[in-house]
């Protein structure tokens, strides 16, 4: 790196300390860190049989990768966000001991973790995960009074919604700006039901469902069955303004892209200016073929058509 | 042991009036906000007022559904629209967002119900709400028997269940299919039901091309072969769901589970299960029906593969509006076409069916004619049995 560069590099190193905006991923595979590590401030991890929708581990693995990411001032938060049975809870419990005070928070769907933590005194902040019901900074306030420090706000509402949230709301707040958008969850084998209904023998492998031009992921694996949006997300420009409105952390999804392509859109939206979010953007466009859109934070849905 | 709720859904007025007279111990409806049918008829204050005074006084309640995922700009008017609820009698509360727990707490002394919404599946989850002073839960239909069980066992609150209806895709509320597909809010009533759509499905590029395109679409729930057990469970309340349905589906699902339950208190060690019960609900439904998750199963024996042609029932013919005893005619409101020759049944709340061979038709103006065509249309019958006002006419299948 020249000395120039370095400079620039410097200036834009301060920037982002100064803008305090975090950028959180996740990773498809542990050995995809050391690409990702110098565009990111922290991971979302999943545990095998307690989350869904995130990479998943072995309680093992992570255990003996988190010395790395610490090492590297990595913010940690363990997705335990799977809709628990009883049969869990035993589980659950063990992991919420285990990692406590090991990592940044829980993330939770189901209340059992709210419950457990109050139970056992877990001292690990919660993370409001609940997906879609995420909108609004009442009930963001609502779980924060039982500890979740951190909210995970919703894909399904708007840029202003957003900024009246963080303007609202107690917790730090967590907004997925890139990536694929998680649709619908069931506890169904919906595509194995599909085979089996008409006696043909399913294989796993790169499943769509695919309607008027668009297709959609669809993924059916032991916990059930997922779908995502057609479209990546992607708010590299509106990701701007969030930054001015100091909002805590931004969630790059990297679900469905090879390291090496996301790498590069992570890389994006770690180094986005005001200067350069024009170049920046197109590079995102043409490294996924234009197959993006602006989600809901234009979009106001409607819920009466008469 | 105590008798469970039966809890029927009234999308409107007439409906909730229909649902009590044919046996419901309790309906639940949706105001003109903050409820997840936003597209059913649903109540005013006003109308609110008259099903709450008409329930009460059969000495039947009235639970309102308040279970949107609230967005900022509904938080304004939710005090007001609690307090106005309290004000007019309602029951009690059903709700999902536990920012509106909160506002009910502070605000007034409405009993709250857990929705469905919050996909409670867990004796630690229920723990947690009964803590938050939440009355009943009802229960994520994932929900197993032996779940059921252990929860019950392990957590003082009441809890109730989904016996029949539709069944979500999904796991409750944690689809937005409609959302991205049609920008219609699932979480806030606007649900446009993509899971009962047809789609493509690729593999690895390829289409997979069986005899029915792919569809995530479920078969209904009914649990009527299951009542004694879950009586025995100690659930507290049977959920019937379809705030959306009609008339005569409310009246014949609430009219048969009725007779279920009240023929296993009556007499346990007798209680037969009848297969006609079955055939009746199957016939007043557009889908075939199946336990579900209750029974531990969720694979393809719980799908409906059907190229969206899902029949639409006419097995309802018309209501009884007034019976003659002198002169044994009954007036009837014509809601689908009949005929001369028409081997007909007319049911009512508690009471035997009864077989009626139609011979003949009068109009309004007593000329004989051979068919009643016209929808709404009033005809006269002659019957010896006795008839009730509201009693039900359908077709009776062989």
């Amino acid at each position: 790196m020249s000395s120039l560069d370095g400079d620039i590099f410097r200036i834009l190193m301060f920037e982002r300390c100064e803008r305090m905006t975090k950028i959180l991923t996740t990773l498809n595979q542990l050995n995809d860190y050391e690409k990702l590590k110098d565009f990111c401030d922290g991971f979302l991890l999943g545990i095998n049989g307690l989350s869904i929708e995130y990479p998943s581990y072995q309680k093992e693995e992570l255990l003996n990768f988190l010395p790395t990411l610490k090492k590297d001032k990595k913010e940690i938060f363990l997705a335990l966000n799977k809709n628990m049975h009883n049969e869990d809870l035993t589980k659950l419990e063990e992991i919420m001991k285990i990692f406590d005070t090991k990592v940044d928070g829980f993330l939770y769907y189901d209340v059992a973790l709210v419950e457990l933590k109050q139970k056992h005194h877990f001292k690990t902040p919660l993370v409001w995960g609940q997906e879609h019901l995420t909108t609004n900074y009442l009930t963001s306030n609502y779980w924060y009074s039982f500890g979740a420090s951190y909210t995970f706000l919703s894909s399904e509402i708007t840029l202003e919604e957003i900024i009246e949230i963080k303007e609202n709301a107690k917790a730090k707040l967590i907004v997925p700006i890139f990536g694929r958008l998680p649709m619908f969850v069931s506890n169904r084998h919906l595509v194995q039901n599909y085979y089996h209904y008409f006696e043909k023998n399913y294989e796993k492998g790169n499943y769509h469902m695919e309607k008027e031009g668009k297709s959609y992921p669809i993924i059916d694996s032991d916990l059930g069955t997922t779908v995502y949006s057609g479209h990546y997300l992607n708010g590299l420009k509106e990701s701007l303004l969030l930054r001015k409105k100091e909002i805590d952390y931004f969630y790059c999804n990297s679900f469905d892209l090879d390291s090496s392509t996301f790498s590069k859109i992570l890389e994006c939206f770690y180094t986005v200016t005001e200067e350069n979010w024009k170049e920046k953007e197109e590079q995102i466009e043409n490294l996924l073929e234009s197959n993006t859109d602006k989600g809901f934070l234009y979009k106001e849905t409607v819920y009466k058509v008469k | 042991m105590k008798k469970p709720e039966l809890l029927a859904p009234a999308g409107d007025l007439e409906r909730l009036k229909w649902a009590i007279m044919y046996g419901a111990d309790a309906v639940y409806i949706g105001g003109m906000n903050f409820g997840l049918r936003a597209n059913a008829n649903n109540f005013t204050l006003e109308e609110m007022q008259e099903g709450i005074l008409f329930a009460h006084e059969r000495k039947k309640k009235v639970y309102v559904t308040v279970n949107i995922v609230l967005h900022n700009k509904e938080l304004k008017e939710l005090t007001d629209y609690l307090k106005e609820l309290e004000k007019i009698g309602v029951d009690a509360i059903i709700v999902s967002d536990p920012a509106i727990i909160k506002v009910a707490k502070e605000n007034t002394s409405l009993e709250i119900h857990l929705s469905t919404q919050q996909s409670t599946m867990n004796k630690e989850s229920a723990e947690f709400w009964k803590k938050e002073g939440v009355s009943r839960i009802v229960l994520a239909r994932e929900t197993s028997k032996e779940e059921i069980k252990e929860i019950i066992e392990n957590v003082d609150i009441e809890i109730e269940t989904f016996i029949h209806g539709a069944m979500c895709a999904s796991v409750s509320g944690r689809c937005v299919l409609s959302n991205f597909l049609t920008a219609r809010d699932a979480n806030r009533g606007g649900c446009s039901q993509i899971c009962r759509w047809d789609f493509d499905l690729t593999k690895d590029g390829q289409t997979v091309n069986f005899e029915k395109p792919f569809t995530f679409c479920t078969k209904d729930l009914s649990m009527l072969k299951y009542i004694p057990d879950m009586i025995e469970l100690g659930i507290t309340s049977f959920k019937i769901e379809g705030r959306m349905r009609s008339v005569y589906y409310i009246a014949t699902v609430v009219d048969i589970y009725r007779k279920a339950i009240d023929s296993y208190f009556t007499d346990k060690t007798h209680y037969h299960y009848q297969e006609e019960w079955e055939q009746i609900l199957r016939r007043c439904a557009n889908r075939d029906s199946v336990p579900q998750f209750y029974n531990g199963i969720s694979d393809e024996t719980c799908q409906y593969y059907n190229g969206r042609m899902e029949i639409s029932n006419q097995d309802f013919l018309g209501v009884v509006l007034n019976y003659n005893e002198q002169t044994k005619e009954a007036f009837i409101e014509q809601r689908n076409h009949f005929k001369i020759g028409d081997v007909v049944e007319f049911f009512g709340p508690g009471k035997e069916v009864i077989s009626y061979e139609i011979k003949e038709i009068l109009n309004e103006n007593r000329e004989v004619i051979d068919a009643a065509r016209h929808p709404q249309e009033k005809v006269i019958l002659k019957i010896e049995e006795k008839l009730e006002p509201n009693d039900l006419m359908r077709i009776k299948h062989q």
